[in-house]
């Protein structure tokens, strides 16, 4: 784990789009706790933005009602929410014990030598981004890769030639 | 009385208070369980494990005391080699990636995480691999300056303003061991108690901009007392220390335990009062700007008596009850109307709910107490008819502005008594110094008609005298602390069957 306390300030202010906001205020209502919604909150701004900045955190903080030192607690806990923009294309390569055991490492190596960037870096361009990742959920169709969210199942090198492909 | 329980520690048995958790519990005993999270104010949290005890019989093996409540019949374990152990190891946990930075800390002497690693540790570092490191010396507003790296995040900074200032600020940010206390950037701390945090640190990882590095805590005595910064008078201990070929200095004030006047805290402002009692003092007694000595200024003050067309004495809402009633007394022996008129000490709207009250003065109870009548009304108008105005160290200049003292003082002499060399008292003919709270004994009521006593706790090293020794040399009547008493338990039904010696320290709601 490294440091993910030092936030990234955009200098603008942050508000929902009007999906996000609706969506915001049909889940709130699912919970006798407002602060339930910190987690929801950061998933839409990641969804929106591809990553949360310091005013995001503070939009929610004072959009819940909150104290900002508790959504700021809750972003720098969990390592799915990215506090720095991601690539156009955010790699995921899970590396839980299923995908281990069906040699992760294959493609973790290929995105490396292919695309220049180790796990946690960002391509120059912008373009791409990779991380390595706990459990997908999808085990039974192990190694699995999720891009932009989208997952894709029993991977290897070739399939995944033919997707960086189709993405440059 | 609360409700005794029999338990058994080490295999001894001992009574203790029952409803409380095993920390408190067997702690008022005389029994220590080192704990790091746990505060009585702001509840067990359970996420420190250094006060792990075991239990023998029913139940888990193994319990966390803050968490564990005191039970009849409980047989508990401390200084069984696997408890030992395992406050060993928690111990060794904690200091993975503390700097151990002892000699430069100010919490050495009085820092939880050195006295158990003494206590309970005591080996030297295991650790081959580098340390994780964090930020220093942050500032984090109102005064707390923090240093991550000794944080043993125990949480009580961040439950204090959550729980007790409602205002938030802090959090802790990251996990495992980057894990660290932090404000959300630019919402730094900003409430009026936030320098308790700095008590409330069990390690030296929060730190106060004003007391850091100025002494080792060790070098300071600790004395008991109550702050005048407002009418709620919360306990404090004076911290203090005489230098080498210096004075007698108060380093810091900090909140004393009071259930029913402050709990474990006091405000900010109270515990910064203690600048006052160290500077700008009224040192020597002055006539018309002329340093003169204290036998002089009371012989030129009593001139100024016999001289004098009508004489008006004010008091300060801060004095002591026995202050009070030397200064009425000698207000009657002189024939003098005496005022309390402090209309300037009450901020509106300063207070909250809280502990900080409107009213500045600490004593205006022991006004009404004793009949002093306060009105600005008859303050002023007895003030026009006289010729003279003794004014026993009441801040006038908290009401009027210069211009209006100056009206106000035309054409009339002023003597001040007074501890502080302010512009006020530089107005006056005849100042004569005396001491300050935290330099006489005393009683004051406060705002919840709490009667409170308080000893000495400096000695200046040229120490000025009581206000009420003053007053007995100007001709007041009550020469001693006995004369005192009995005159207020005349005038104060309230006081009738109590001593001052008799006066819990916990001080004594007065019906
Ligand atoms: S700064 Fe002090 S009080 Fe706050 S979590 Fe760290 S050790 Fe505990
Ligand atoms: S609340 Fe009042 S009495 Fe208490 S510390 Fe503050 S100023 Fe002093
Ligand atoms: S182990 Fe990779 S999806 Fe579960
Ligand atoms: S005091 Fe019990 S776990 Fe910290």
């Amino acid at each position: 784990m490294s440091d993910r306390s030092q936030l990234i300030s955009t200098g603008e202010p942050f508000k929902f789009d009007q999906e996000r906001d609706t969506e915001f205020e049909r889940l709130i209502k699912r919970y006798p706790e407002r602060e339930s919604m910190i987690l929801p909150a950061l998933w839409l701004t990641q969804e929106q933005e591809g990553w949360i900045s310091a005013e995001a955190i503070a939009y929610i903080a004072d959009r819940i009602g909150t104290f900002a030192s508790k959504v700021f607690e809750c972003a720098t806990f969990y390592t799915m929410y990215h506090l720095h923009p991601m690539g156009k294309y955010h790699i995921c390569v899970c590396r839980t014990l299923s995908c281990w055991l069906r040699d992760k490492q294959a493609i973790v190596d290929y995105l490396r030598d292919e695309i220049g960037i180790e796990p946690g870096q960002k391509s120059e361009d912008g373009k791409f981004s990779l991380e390595e990742v706990e459990c997908l959920g999808h085990c039974g169709t192990a190694p699995v890769v999720q891009i932009n969210g989208e997952f894709h199942e029993e991977m290897d090198v070739e399939k995944l030639t033919a997707l960086l492909a189709e993405l440059n | 009385m609360a409700e005794m329980i029999k338990l058994f520690v080490n295999g001894n048995e001992v009574e203790v208070e029952a409803g409380k958790n095993l920390i408190d519990a067997i702690g008022a005993v005389g029994i220590e369980i080192p704990h790091l999270c746990y505060h009585p104010a702001l509840g067990a949290d359970g996420n420190c494990r250094m006060c792990l005890v075991g239990l023998e019989e029913g139940g888990p093996p193994l319990v966390p005391a803050c968490k564990t409540p005191a039970a009849e019949g409980m047989k508990v374990l401390l200084d069984a080699d696997h408890i030992k152990k395992i406050q060993h190891d928690v111990l060794e946990f904690q200091l993975i990636n503390h700097p151990v930075d002892c000699p430069v800390c100010d919490q050495a002497g009085e820092c939880s995480l050195q006295d158990y690693y003494m206590t309970y540790d005591g080996q030297k570092s295991r650790m081959t691999v580098p340390q994780v490191t964090k930020s220093k010396k942050m500032d984090f507003g109102c005064g707390v300056v923090h240093d991550q790296e000794r944080c043993v995040l125990c949480g009580r900074c961040v439950r204090f303003c959550r729980q007790i200032t409602r205002t938030g600020e802090l959090g802790i940010v990251n996990r495992t061991d980057t894990a660290r206390v932090a404000i959300f950037p630019g919402r730094p701390l900003d409430n009026r108690y936030a320098v308790n945090v700095v008590d409330l640190c069990p390690v030296g990882a929060m730190t106060s901009a004003d007391f850091r590095f100025k002494q080792r805590v060790w070098f300071m005595k600790k004395e008991r007392g109550v702050c005048h910064g407002c009418s709620r008078g919360c306990n404090i201990t004076i911290d203090h220390n005489r230098e080498k070929d210096q004075d007698d200095l108060i380093y810091r004030f900090r909140p004393l335990f009071n259930e029913q006047v402050n709990g474990y805290f006091i405000c900010d402002e109270g515990r910064l009062s203690y600048r006052d009692e160290n500077e700008n003092r009224l040192t020597e007694a002055r006539l018309s700007k002329t340093t003169i000595s204290l036998d002089r200024a009371v012989t030129a003050s009593l001139k100024e008596f016999k001289r004098a067309e009508g004489i008006v004495i004010l008091i300060s809402p801060d004095c002591s009850l026995e202050q009070m009633v030397s200064i009425k007394s000698l207000a009657e022996e002189l024939g003098a109307p005496l005022s309390g008129f402090s209309d300037g000490y009450i901020k509106k709207g300063d207070g909250d709910d809280y502990l900080i009250q409107d009213d500045k003065a600490a004593n205006r109870a022991g006004l009404t107490a004793l009949n002093i009548d306060s009105s600005q009304s008859a303050f002023e108008e007895a003030l026009a008819k006289a010729g003279l105005l003794i004014n026993f160290n009441n801040d006038l200049s908290l009401f009027y502005d210069e211009s209006s003292l100056k009206k106000l003082f035309k054409e009339k002499r002023v003597i001040g008594v007074t501890s502080r060399d302010t512009k006020l008292f530089q107005m006056a003919n005849l100042v004569i110094p005396v001491a300050s709270f935290t330099e006489y004994s005393g009683s004051i009521i406060n705002c919840d008609n709490i009667l409170q006593t308080f000893n000495r706790a400096i000695t200046k090293n040229d120490a000025p005298l009581d206000m009420s020794e003053v007053a007995a040399l100007l001709g007041g009547p009550l020469k001693t602390n006995g004369d005192r008493y009995d005159k207020l338990k005349k005038i104060v039904v309230s006081l009738n069957d109590f001593n001052p010696d008799t006066i819990p320290a916990t001080g004594l709601k007065l019906t």
